[in-house]
């Protein structure tokens, strides 16, 4: 099938299209913006195509929320919605909110990102300046991401690892290696559903034996190097020699899978040329990339994704807004509102998405059911502005057939609070990655199963 | 893994000068005992001493040992905390804001020193980065396709993506150097007859169906072809203004063979003078109104006001001394598309010309596209009218659009027989040409002599596969993919000595850094020969290397790479000068500012100018877009050129350029702050830090003040005196830049109408500055003044980044005398950027590993 569009396209479309893959040498580094992704007409499938099956998603967004409109008044069952979370009416039953929750070893700020599903001290080595520690989406993947073709899905508004502080993934794996995001719908959408190519399965599986012999190869390259290498070098020769590694056990998977094709996937409507740093584009991006991890889960191609809607101290919110500025708000009324506006137009993508879930039957319940979505930001931009680590804005979604008890507020004093990581516990548990530990955890969130 | 971001090394390099805030505070050791000490007994033990250890912290004993991680953290926690107003608490007694910043600025100057004195001065294992990639399978393999489109982005370190420390490699992107890997190989290589050339011509105008309805038989293909609602006249399909169904061109068809097509068009341009555009908008003008009178003849008087203040627009206003029309390519292909051209169309009518792009095409479903690009400021005055046909604008005419393809000059292609070369053994004996043709790919992959074992394991690959292989080229490809997936290939390799001291690098590693530094890419062979001769290692060699690099057009990769990163050009565009607030802000000017800056820099590089040009020039490097933005005259022509600056258009030197005034804007303003901060850490290579904890961004409103400009927002922000420490040397360095707006456009007063337009009695600008040691300056010229007196700050800044990109790794404290150095041999040598380069490459630094 068609990877992008069902021909014919019509001109219109086609020129909106324009942009994904410019590559004269002459525009180089500058993208048109002159066309624009158009909002998606993607309509959910009234069944998913896989047996009931636990899933969970991480959704986090950058700059904290304005959190004097997010954090209901009333505590426990029955509450009245904040302004903000008003959004997610039609959900309130689906979906908890947990208020005054933090990592406590965490620095949180624009560091949130980093940390928010590893809650890792970060300076907890002497003399390094960074040690991250495995987040929890890979702490799942490790123990089920076997089942599935793809063990986990990264995805974030910038490409590739970023930089320390600012990470551009929210996966680390357990050497706390940052594990690179895709941000390209285009290129998430042929990693998970073109086929790789139409050979027959005789000449696919000779294809893979190739593949390791050539990984052997380079491998004992590496290692003969190694031992001419000083010790900085090795380090970095280190991160080659791991990543040969781990992607000959990839083929390895690659061999099992091969019996498996793709899900075949109808792209109709998708808008694969959306842009994730483009103003105009943001909500359409946000949304495509919500419908290619629904699409994920309905094929049961992964099981985990964890998707940083925008870097921390940067991206565009849901209209161009320069988001980071407004976080500096200093308690300035005018920022606030325009804050809130950003929080407002998130949650509406994500009650979208909710809306996918629960219109998707699975074995007799909404596919939301046995979907946990965690929500929220590794900073808390305070009444004043300040960046703060403590009272982090969370949601938790669905997971109903798992036990999650919803409709509530779960406020926690934020001075006096258990780690956040015994949510991320929670969800990991209920994900059947059967371990009492993770991170600085103490045990599972009681109010919440 | 990633590092950290951090600061230049110059941040303590006695700046004092130009940037001091309290006078002096000079870290002379005595500093704890007479400025921290005191500040923490009066302040802090009261909570943080011998009786109460609130958050478990003592202070009154922590000591002034920054070597050790543990208490530079608690040191960095007690500055973020003081810094933010935290502590002391808000209903504790307040230190005075002297007293204050002169405790944190001790300090801070006191940890940048200790992460500098950390930092390791090794040159560590470097990855090829993306662009690096890239180029060298073009050098080496002879296919330039952008292979490393998919590769995610390069984590940058110190201001630059090509780091060492900072470049990390994780499974996907093995995976991806694979893919890549064998994706060369399949376009470098080819088997059988050369494919049979097409060759079509299509005339839009023949088209008298309308839109999609008409197609044209080409070979196997039913082609629609497209010439939009546009008129023909003389055979041309004339394109008056943009519009989604404007567009000529043809698709629905799929070449019969993968490969590079020329997509060749004759095209012209229609350029209608002031005269016409002013008597068309006088006609359009008229007749509205008209229309208006007979509706209401009383308002006889408003009308003609009106008619005359648009007609006074369109006889005055520079937008209206068009340049050519322009056009964009865009390729559809397997329903992706993709923008292969944006150009000028500067025939004249009279004589047509031809134009040629080119394009890779696979055989998936295709289509090409044509669309008028020439973008007119959307003003009140004109938005209503420029999508009329009568209004003159500059006109698009396109007669007719050919493909032809694959082309191949020669075939086999020049790709494939540079990789398997006529060898007297090719044809007799396959084991041994096959060892002829990998030793000879490894040598220059790994860019050195290989070793027959090394050959040995790849010829290892090839006899493991070469039975079940169809064919020769299909099993050469195996062990050439290992070469492109080997560490050797992916890594600039340095060995190091047995003993922990530096070496000097062989004549093999050198013309490696030399070829990466300055063409980010693998050496060729006339560097490689005098690598293998040992001649490489004399200095006079390598300068003469240094001319003959800058000279080869690959050196543009240095321009872009390096000239990108240090002036923060990759920026453009990221966050555009809003359209209505800057209708003048179109995809031309964007994309010629930033030609104007890498061309500006290229300009003082080639040609050997005094590099404080870079500052201050006499010289612009603009083409007609800019010069019409400028407001210079006599630039016809897309290409940027050289031409002499005239004083009243203000321009000359990096803070006159749009690029930098719109990377330092926020989109609707001007941000003096992040103007003083890009001057500061560019051109005089100090960090002001990051801003503390709990301050707000400027109000947008300011109560009392009816048009509060930028400036006076500013001011408001500046009285807290926690702000006021850094921005007092931060805000007058922008602030003297206020007269270019957000777009990078003169501007005598600060607009506050309708869409940001300047009316009347709108504010005047006041870009006078005051620095905190009483230096006072007016404008960008008097800014230029100052920076120009504090040359060697700009060329140490200048030398550091210049050095760190060489390198490829951040400089430590142990650096600075070289980095002295080379600006001292620079000095001696008229200030131009190739003597700077040429001592940093003979140096030690340069020459060890």
């Amino acid at each position: 099938m068609n990877p992008t569009f069902h021909a014919p396209i019509s001109r219109r479309t086609a020129l909106r299209g324009l942009g994904v893959t410019l590559t004269l040498p002459l525009l180089e580094a500058m993208m048109p913006r002159s066309v624009h992704a158009a909002p998606s007409t993607y309509k959910p499938l009234p069944n998913s195509g896989t047996k009931p099956t636990p899933r969970a998603i991480f959704c986090y967004v950058s700059n904290g929320v304005n959190i004097l409109e997010w954090v209901p008044e009333a505590k426990g069952k029955g509450y009245k919605l904040s302004p903000t979370l008003e959004t997610l009416k039609d959900h309130q039953e689906q979906f908890s909110v947990l208020t005054g929750l933090g990592h406590p070893r965490c620095t949180g700020g624009h560091s949130g990102g980093d940390t928010w599903l590893t809650g890792a001290d970060l300076k907890a080595v002497p003399g390094k300046d960074y040690t991250n520690t495995i987040s929890v989406d890979q702490a799942i993947a490790e123990k089920i991401g076997m089942k599935t073709r793809f063990p986990s899905i990264e995805i974030g508004d910038q490409s590739g690892t970023g930089a320390a502080l600012h990470s551009h993934t929210l996966a680390f794996d357990r050497n706390g290696t940052p594990l690179p995001a895709e941000n390209s719908p285009q290129r998430l959408f042929e990693r998970l559903f073109v086929p790789d190519n139409a050979a027959s399965r005789e000449a696919t599986l000779k294809r893979y034996a190739e593949k390791r012999s050539i990984l052997d190869d380079v491998l004992g390259e590496a290692k003969s190097l190694e031992k001419k290498l000083g010790r900085a070098d090795q380090n970095k020769l280190g991160e080659y020699l791991n990543s040969v590694r781990e992607t000959e056990l990839r083929v390895q998977r690659q061999v099992e899978w091969v019996d498996v094709p793709k899900p075949k996937v109808d792209a109709t409507g998708l808008q694969l040329n959306s842009k994730p740093n483009d103003g105009h584009d943001r909500p359409m991006w946000l949304d495509v990339m919500l419908e290619l991890s629904y699409l994920a889960f309905v094929t049961d191609t992964t099981r985990v994704i964890t998707f940083e809607w925008a870097r921390e101290a940067g991206g565009l919110g849901v209209g161009g807004e320069n988001h980071h500025e407004l976080s500096h708000h200093g308690g300035d009324p005018g920022m606030l509102k325009k804050l809130a506006a950003v929080d407002r137009g998130y949650l509406e993508r994500l009650s979208r998405f909710m809306t996918f879930l629960k219109s998707t039957g699975e074995g007799g319940r909404p596919m939301l059911d046995h979907t946990m979505i965690v929500y929220g930001s590794g900073m808390n931009s305070g009444p004043r502005g300040e960046h703060s680590p403590k009272n982090l804005p969370l949601i938790v979604a669905g997971g109903g057939a798992y036990g999650f008890k919803h409709g509530q507020h779960i406020a926690h004093d934020p001075d006096k609070h258990p780690p956040l990581a015994n949510v991320l516990l929670t969800v990991a548990q209920k994900m059947g990655a059967e371990t009492e530990k993770f991170s600085d955890a103490t045990g599972a969130m009681s109010e919440l199963v | 893994m990633f590092v950290f971001i951090s600061c230049p090394i110059v941040r303590s390099m006695g700046l004092a000068a130009l940037i001091s805030v309290t006078g002096s505070a000079a870290n002379d050791g005595a500093g704890f005992s007479r400025i921290v000490q005191p500040f923490i007994k009066e302040n802090c033990t009261a909570c943080h001493g011998a009786e109460k250890q609130k958050g478990k912290l003592r202070l009154d004993t922590l000591k002034a040992d920054f070597s050790d991680p543990l208490v530079v953290e608690k040191w960095k926690e007690v500055v973020n905390s003081v810094n933010g107003h935290e502590m002391p608490p808000e209903e504790e007694k307040q230190p005075s804001a002297e007293a204050a910043a002169r405790f944190v600025e001790w300090l801070e100057e006191e940890l940048a020193t200790a992460e500098i004195a950390k930092r390791s001065t090794r040159v560590v294992l470097r990855r090829m980065n993306r662009a690096e990639y890239d180029n060298t399978i073009r050098d080496l393999v002879g296919v330039d396709f952008r292979p490393s489109e998919r590769f995610p982005e390069d984590p940058p370190a110190g201001g630059f993506d090509n780091i060492g420390q900072a470049l990390s490699i994780s499974p996907m992107q093995v995976e991806l150097y694979y893919a890549a890997a064998r994706q060369i190989l399949d376009r470098a290589l080819v088997e059988g007859a050369q494919p049979e050339p097409i060759k079509w011509r299509f005339e839009p105008e023949e088209n008298t169906l309308g839109s999609d309805r008409y197609r044209v038989k080409m070979g196997k293909n039913n082609i629609i072809l497209n010439d939009g609602k546009n008129p023909t006249v003389n055979g041309f399909t004339v394109i008056h203004h943009e519009s989604w169904d404007k567009g000529v061109g043809f698709r629905d068809f799929k070449v019969p063979a993968e490969g590079e097509y020329v997509v060749r068009f004759r095209a012209a341009g229609r350029v209608p003078d002031r005269a016409a555009v002013v008597s068309s908008a006088r006609a359009i003008l008229g007749k509205r109104r008209d229309e208006e009178l007979a509706k209401n003849p009383k308002g006889a008087k408003y009308a003609d006001e009106a008619f005359a203040r648009g007609v006074e627009h369109f006889s005055t206003h520079r937008m209206y001394d068009y340049g050519p029309p322009r056009v964009t390519v865009t390729q559809h292909l397997d329903g992706t598309p993709r923008e292969i051209a944006e150009i000028d169309i500067d025939a004249p009518e009279s004589a047509a010309g031809i134009y040629e792009v080119r394009a890779f095409f696979t055989t998936a479903k295709a289509g090409l596209e044509f669309d008028y690009a020439y973008d007119i400021p959307k003003v009140l005055e004109n938005f209503w009218m420029q999508g009329k046909d009568e209004f003159a604008r500059p006109e698009l005419l396109i007669d007719w659009i050919e493909l032809e393809g694959p082309m191949h000059p020669v075939w086999p292609p020049a790709s494939h027989t540079r990789l398997l070369f006529d060898s007297p053994n090719k044809t007799k004996d396959e084991k041994v040409y096959s060892r002829e043709v990998v030793s000879r790919f490894m040598t220059r992959a790994y860019r050195r002599p290989v070793q027959v074992a090394e050959v040995d394991a790849k010829m290892a690959l090839f006899d493991k596969v070469r039975a079940e292989k169809p064919s020769f080229v299909e099993a050469i490809k195996v062990p050439l993919t290992a070469v492109l997936a080997s560490p050797h290939f992916l890594y600039l390799v340095e060995p190091e000595a047995p003993q922990a001291v530096p070496r000097k690098l062989n004549a093999h590693e050198l013309a490696s850094r030399l070829s990466y530094f300055l063409w980010s890419s693998m050496p060729d062979e006339a560097l490689s020969k005098l690598a293998a001769s040992g001649e490489l290692a004399k200095p006079s060699v390598l300068r003469a290397q240094v001319d003959r690099m800058l000279a080869d057009p690959r050196s543009n990769a240095f321009v872009k790479n390096f000239a990108g990163q240090w002036l923060g050009l990759r920026k453009v565009g990221s966050n555009p000068p809003s359209k209505t607030l800057y209708p003048e802000y179109d995809r031309h000017l964007e994309i010629s500012i930033v030609r104007e800056t890498e061309g500006f820099f290229a300009e003082i590089l080639r040609s050997g100018l005094d590099a404080r040009n870079l500052i201050k020039s006499d010289f612009v490097t603009i083409n007609e877009r800019l010069a019409r933005f400028y407001g210079i005259p006599g630039v016809k022509g897309d290409a940027i050129r050289k031409v002499p600056a005239p004083p009243e258009s203000h321009r000359g030197g990096l803070v006159t350029q749009a690029s930098i005034h719109s990377i330092t804007s926020n989109g609707t303003r001007t941000s003096p702050v992040v103007r003083g901060t890009w001057v500061l850490k560019t051109l005089l290579g100090t960090d002001p830090g990051l801003p503390v904890a709990n301050v707000g961004e400027i109000q947008s409103k300011v109560p009392g003040i009816d048009k509060a400009t930028v400036r006076q927002r500013l001011a408001i922000h500046r009285e807290a005196a926690s702000c006021a420490r850094c921005h007092d040397k931060i805000d007058p360095l922008g602030l003297a830049l206020e007269n270019f707006n957000a777009a990078g456009e003169w501007r005598e007063q600060e607009g506050h109408g309708y869409n940001g337009r300047i009316e009347k009695n709108d504010p005047r600008i006041d870009a006078s500055a005051k620095m905190p040691d009483g230096t006072e300056f007016v404008g960008v010229e008097g800014l230029q003044t100052q920076l120009l007196k504090k040359e060697d700050l700009f060329l140490t800044a200048l030398a550091s980044q210049l050095t760190t990109y060489a390198l490829g790794r951040e400089l430590g404290f142990s650096d600075r005398p070289a980095v002295r150095g080379f600006v001292e041999q620079m000095k001696r040598e008229k200030y131009t950027l190739r003597s700077l380069i040429a001592a940093i490459v003979t140096s030690d630094s340069f020459t060890t590993k």
